[in-house]
């Protein structure tokens, strides 16, 4: 692999890379406001200049400046290289650079940040990106001068509506057109644009058009000050308090990388942002991922019930025992769940194969929905492929009513509350008058949903949110979350609950530990054979 | 075969000395003396304090604690004058039109080494001239049990929203509850010269003496 130097430090690069890329995926931080790793360049906040070494036998290119020498009290005429900016220039073999070894480029980057401060309202204490802002950021690392404009700064209008999920800040706005190269490029919706020019400058949406669509969000993200901001987080919280938790969106099979920030003080979550991964989701989460986060909180399920009513764990665990006293092992049936963790879904799998003897197992999850070319899966559920990689050939929740219908399972163990019945009328309905057929139905579930509500015993499972889990995208790549909040109420990991009720049954469920579970889901031999009892056609499809 | 060695006692230190050991004689056996001799100075005490107050003769509160005499005031009539940098309890400031000049950024409750200031921050409703503008507290909440009155949340507060210049020290209150002090009752403590207002005021974004642009187009 070709080289250069920055800095007198070696970096490899790939062909036709810009500077700043292949310094970047060094880790090394060229700053930068225009320039993001997944858009265009465009070259025009001009913080990202270098000085770059003419090639060996030819002149570089110089400016002619008149620079104050104090020592005899006079402007002197000099030669200065030309900067140029990183994030445009790609980089050749033994090419030499020069960042924070250069003063011109020192002074350069002091001057690009005065600039771009001249007119910006420091307002950072009703700003929501003070904390994780550039200009703030750079400040401190090249500016650090007394402001020279005695002027009133420009006024330009402030919290203008783009749309219903973002405010504009045309005050704050650095005018780096990352949200319009972010519409334009990869939401493919170019509403976004520039108008006005020098001081007016300003962002605005297309006359007659709003910024609406499933990628709005990410404009937001990608400006690196707080010119946009979201309705959602808007006020909400102050990020220096937030704590991230390495996490994957729940809100389809793509499985796209996130950032979950939530704030340990009060338990929390506040928001998703996007966490880079080439191979899934690049720079990007979608707006119906990125307010998934909510589902931490809303909907969740945080008392053991039995029968409606909330009682202690002890209790509910006794009371599935007695449902389980002497049934035959062929009216026993699992119901896996693609909204749950591998390790959740194993557990439950184990207890069906290796203790109950159940070769019924069947599997719910959300019903499909929309669905585009950029990132939005039409499967709304994270581990469909986990599912299916541990128990091929699962039945869908269909033939699960077929079944229960038919009176062969009377006896049901189930995952996560929601079902594809949860947003058809009418297969609720059946679903509904089959489920009270049930002589037992045990559901672990994190949230409501069909399945949590018809359910004779209730035990609260811990959302993605609050237990470390393992989920498989569409893709087949294997994603682990860190936990991020505390589990909430009295809500435990779902494969813990499964083993407490292996336990009350009277089986050896012994896992007890994250790590045990993984370590003999690795090595498992007892792969119940789900298809023996009857092959179903969509068996391989989503359930 | 070698000997244990214990660690050795450390030695006197030089300031340390031996109080000569006194016999117990008759004299010092005998305690009525004393006793007599304390209560005397006791009522010493009381027959001056009395003849003084008789006579009016009570010295100035700030020089008491200098002069030979009786070292107390009668608060709350009397009280002594405090420093000129004295932190009473907290106040908010407000805008000429009444609203805090708090924006809930949180400064405070993030610089307050007590963790005693609780902040929920919110958006001005419909219709409000600050509306997307600006944040304000929909709660800003102050356990002054829990303050240590260091002073910091004044000193990080970027708007001058909260100041420390009521003049009060804290009540005492006979419940905990009582010390919770809100938006409200912070919002309506004066300071010392009465005023609810900052000697820090600024043009402000929904102000109508603010240079900014026109709303007409932002409907919001």
């Amino acid at each position: 692999m070709p080289t250069f130097t920055y800095d007198g430090k070696t970096i490899p690069f790939e062909p036709g890379e810009t500077i700043i890329k292949a310094a970047y995926r060094q880790g090394i931080e060229i700053p930068h406001y225009c320039w993001h790793p997944g858009l265009s360049s465009p070259a025009n906040c001009r913080m990202c200049l270098v000085e770059i070494a003419p090639p060996p036998g030819q002149r570089g290119m110089m400016l002619d400046v008149l620079e104050w020498d104090a020592a005899i009290g006079d402007y002197k005429p000099r030669q200065k290289p030309k900067l140029q900016p990183s994030c445009q220039i790609p980089a050749a073999e033994g090419m030499q650079v020069k960042g924070d070894t250069s003063d011109n480029v020192k002074e350069a980057r002091k001057g690009v940040q005065e600039f771009l401060l001249l007119n910006h309202p420091v307002d950072c204490p009703i700003c929501d990106q003070s904390g994780e802002c550039k200009l703030q950021d750079y400040w401190v690392e090249h500016g650090q001068y007394q402001k020279r404009m005695r002027d009133e700064p420009i006024h330009k209008p402030k919290a203008v509506r783009f749309g219903p999920s973002i405010v504009y800040d045309a005050e704050r706005c650095v005018m780096c057109t990352r949200c319009i190269r972010f519409m334009d490029e990869v939401a493919k919706d170019p509403v976004l644009d520039m108008r006005e020019r020098g001081n007016l400058n300003e962002i605005f949406v297309a006359p007659g058009k709003e910024l609406t669509g499933h990628y709005t969000f990410m404009t937001e993200h990608v400006c690196p000050v707080g010119a946009l901001t979201t309705v959602d987080f808007r006020f909400k919280a102050r990020v220096w308090f937030l704590r991230t938790a390495k996490s994957v969106c729940q809100g389809c099979a793509t499985g796209c990388n996130s950032h979950l920030d939530y704030d340990p003080r009060y338990n929390k979550v506040y928001r998703y942002r996007p966490r880079d991964n080439e191979q899934v989701n690049a720079y990007w989460m979608c707006d119906e991922g990125m307010v998934s986060y909510k589902r931490a909180h809303e909907g969740r399920l945080i008392e053991p019930r039995v029968k409606g009513s909330v009682v202690a764990v002890k209790k509910a665990l006794a009371e599935a025992k007695s449902y389980f006293e002497a049934v035959p092992g062929e009216t026993v049936a699992v119901v896996l769940s693609a909204q749950h963790s591998l390790e959740d879904n194993w557990a439950l799998r184990e207890l069906a194969g290796a203790y109950l003897g159940t070769r019924a197992i069947y599997a719910t999850g959300l019903a499909e929905g929309y669905h585009d070319a950029i990132l939005i899966h039409e499967d709304k559920n994270p581990n469909t492929r986990g599912v299916l990689e541990l128990a091929s050939g699962v039945r869908p929740f269909s033939s699960l009513l077929d079944d229960i219908e038919a009176g062969r399972v009377t006896h049901v163990i189930a995952l996560g509350g929601e079902t594809p019945a949860d947003a058809s009328a009418e297969l609720g309905e059946r679903a509904k008058h089959a489920l009270e057929r049930l002589q037992a139905l045990v559901v672990i579930a994190a949230h409501e949903g069909l399945l949590a509500h018809a359910a004779h015993v209730l035990l609260p499972a811990a959302s993605w949110a609050e237990a470390s889990g393992t989920y498989v995208n569409a893709k087949g790549i294997h994603q682990v979350t860190e936990k991020a909040i505390e589990p909430q109420g009295a809500s435990e990991p779902a494969w813990k609950l499964v083993a407490d009720v292996g336990q009350a049954l009277g089986y050896d469920t012994s896992w007890t530990k994250l790590k045990q579970v993984r370590a003999r889901w690795t090595s498992a031999p007892t792969v119940p054979d789900a298809t023996a009892v009857s092959p179903s056609p969509q068996a391989s499809q989503t359930p | 075969m070698a000997t244990a060695t214990f660690p050795k006692k450390p030695p006197s230190p030089n300031n340390a000395y031996v109080v000569a050991h006194v016999e117990p004689t008759p004299a010092t056996q005998v305690y009525l003396p004393e006793i007599f001799k304390g209560l005397a100075v006791a009522m010493r005490h009381f027959f001056r304090n009395t003849k003084e107050m008789v006579r009016n003769e009570r010295p100035d509160p700030v020089t008491e604690s200098i002069a030979q005499g009786i070292t107390t005031i009668s608060y709350p009539e009397q009280k002594r004058p405090y420093p000129e940098r004295f932190r009473g309890l907290h106040r908010l400031t407000q805008r000429d039109d009444g609203s805090p000049r708090c924006v809930a950024c949180l400064c405070c409750s993030t610089a307050c080494p007590a963790q005693c200031i609780f902040i929920e921050a919110g958006e001005y409703p419909e219709g409000d001239p600050r509306r997307g503008y600006e944040r304000y507290p929909v709660k800003f909440v102050i356990d002054e049990l829990r303050c240590i009155f260091c002073g910091y949340c004044v000193e990080a507060c970027p708007c001058d929203a909260i100041r420390m210049d009521t003049g009060l020290h804290a009540v005492p209150y006979d419940s905990r509850e009582q010390f919770i002090y809100r938006k409200d009752l912070l919002l309506a403590q004066a300071s010392r010269d009465g005023s609810h207002l900052t000697a820090n005021p600024r043009h402000e974004p929904g102000d109508e003496t603010h240079p900014g642009v026109t709303r007409e187009h932002m409907t919001h």
